[in-house]
């Protein structure tokens, strides 16, 4: 069995736990381009939610991410139609910066499906600090707005230089590092301890044996989010690398759920009112 | 649920790693941290250093623990750095390294009939696996010119990544039967079970990568599989059995 802690075992022996609801704040939904997807459409994520106790997904569409011409609607739908278990990120394209102005104007139209904003800067080209993002900081920083971006050690647009640029301007956003910068891992950590409103989210960190036992060390277990790029990897997966790594069991409640609901309770009712 | 890791190492890396794991008797004392049973493994120093000080290093690393096999990393024959087939199998049997790997990008030579044909005809003949990792010195190119040349081996594709990788395996599992996929990398949500669904579940076996990513990932994803008990019992352990057994080393 894996390690030999009380949560351990609970997962171990039923696959979730009922004291420990997981949030995931990184997900996705739908088809992709260079992906074979087994469950991607909604009622098979929320199944494969359902197996290991995912509370709630906060995601953006594969559409609003990869096809200007769809953008946000096929999230809101979903949202809309599981208004327990899942909230949106409205994705941005800064390759259409008309499109952003938009988004930011209509916003409040979608206060029932978004927690804020999600970029996905170096697959677009253009840097998070970029103009063209500009008026979609402003409003996460004036709201309070989670801000979820794909970061990348190294990268030129969502790397270590771009987030401090981020971080600092707008320090009221709640500005999420999605894959913690990937690799620079010590980055990572000077940031979340420079900036408080950065968080350090886990996928495609899970299977870097090492990353979360410096990350708990470094920033604290009360800065990282889980995640798991759903419906890319299975949370079960990202549940049973925590589960071995060397932190302790309130780390892990921390990250899979604690840390989350603070983040959610001004967007989601239940969870301010404590469910 | 026995669990047995077809493709973990241990070892210093020449470059920063997170988290190396120096002995056998370190990783050992992970896996029973984890609960894995026993393990098929390989030497950094096998494909850093030099394959032949590898092999070397591997057996006698391993010679005290009986819950490890190793893995002997082929180098082609014409420099006079890999004995005969029959020779080399007569070692691998007494020195407990029950599998083939190779690194032919890093080792510069082709993984093909030209460079490695009288050692890989009589590894098809005596069923002695051969596995290859994606991510660490071969690539998908040669996983497919290989077995287009060699199409009964026993081969194992290791870590062939988290990014989605289905297109590149499937065609391989459903054109040459004794292929096999390991789990490290295969983090694909509903993935397991999607492919036990098509394919059965023979030909896919356990492997956590190790100590690249914790035990526990995979473990727990295996563990609540949607697929039948004996199902999972044949990928945790008993494919990486059957075809360590059918080797006639």
């Amino acid at each position: 069995m894996i390690n030999h802690t009380p949560l351990a075992r609970a997962f171990w022996n039923r696959g979730r736990v009922r004291g420990c609801p997981v949030y995931d704040m990184h997900g996705h939904m739908g088809p992709y381009s260079a992906i074979y997807f087994p469950r991607g459409e909604t009622a098979r994520m929320i199944e494969t939610m359902d197996e290991a106790g995912v509370a709630m997904l906060c995601f953006s569409h594969h559409h609003a991410l990869t096809a200007p011409d769809i953008g946000n609607a096929p999230a809101i739908k979903a949202v809309r139609a599981y208004p327990k278990r899942l909230r949106a990120y409205c994705a941005l394209n800064a390759n259409y910066p008309e499109t952003i102005r938009r988004e930011v104007r209509t916003f409040d139209r979608y206060r029932d499906v978004y927690v804020g904003y999600k970029t996905l800067a170096d697959y677009h080209g253009i840097p998070i600090s970029a103009e063209p993002y500009k008026p979609a900081w402003e409003h996460a920083d004036a709201c309070g707005l989670l801000v979820l971006n794909h970061t990348w050690g190294g990268s030129a647009n969502d790397g270590a230089e771009s987030v401090r640029e981020v971080a600092g301007a707008y320090p009221r956003a709640k500005i999420l590092l999605g894959h913690s910068l990937h690799g620079d891992w010590d980055a990572a950590v000077e940031i979340a301890r420079e900036f408080p409103n950065v968080y350090l989210e886990l996928t495609a960190v899970l299977d870097d044996r090492g990353a979360i036992e410096r990350f708990a060390e470094g920033a604290g277990s009360d800065r990282m989010l889980f995640g798991t790029d759903l419906p890319w990897f299975d949370p079960h997966h990202g549940i049973g690398a925590l589960l071995s790594a060397d932190i302790t069991d309130a780390d892990r409640h921390n990250i899979l759920h604690r840390n989350a609901e603070k983040l959610l309770a001004p967007f989601v009712p239940e969870i301010k009112a404590g469910r | 649920m026995e669990f047995f890791d077809c493709n973990c190492w241990f070892g210093l890396p020449q470059k920063r790693h997170l988290a190396p794991v120096e002995t056998a008797d370190r990783l050992l004392a992970e896996m029973d941290r984890a609960g894995v049973a026993k393990a098929l493994v390989w030497h950094i120093t096998q494909r850093e250093c030099s394959a032949s000080a590898g092999n070397d290093f591997l057996a006698k690393a391993i010679a005290a623990h009986d819950r490890l096999a190793g893995c002997w990393t082929i180098l082609p024959p014409q420099c006079g750095e890999t004995p005969p087939a029959r020779e080399l199998f007569d070692r691998m049997a007494r020195t407990n390294l029950r599998a083939l790997r190779a690194f032919p990008s890093d080792h510069r030579y082709l993984l093909n009939r030209v460079t490695l044909g009288p050692l890989l005809d009589e590894a098809v003949r005596a069923k002695v696996p051969l596995l290859l990792s994606v991510a660490k010195g071969t690539d998908w190119r040669d996983v497919y010119a290989l077995l287009a040349e060699f199409p009964d081996l026993t081969c194992v594709v290791c870590d062939h990544g988290c990014w989605g990788t289905d297109r590149q395996f499937r065609p391989l599992i459903e054109r040459y039967p004794r292929v096999y996929i390991d789990l490290a990398a295969y983090l694909l949500d509903g993935g397991i079970e999607d492919f036990v669904e098509k394919y059965g579940p023979d030909r896919m076996l356990f492997s956590t990568g190790f100590p690249d990513a914790y035990h526990g990932g995979m473990m727990l994803a295996l563990r609540h599989a949607k697929i039948p008990e004996a199902a999972k019992c044949a990928i945790a352990s008993g494919n990486l059995e059957r075809i360590l057994s059918e080797a006639r080393l």
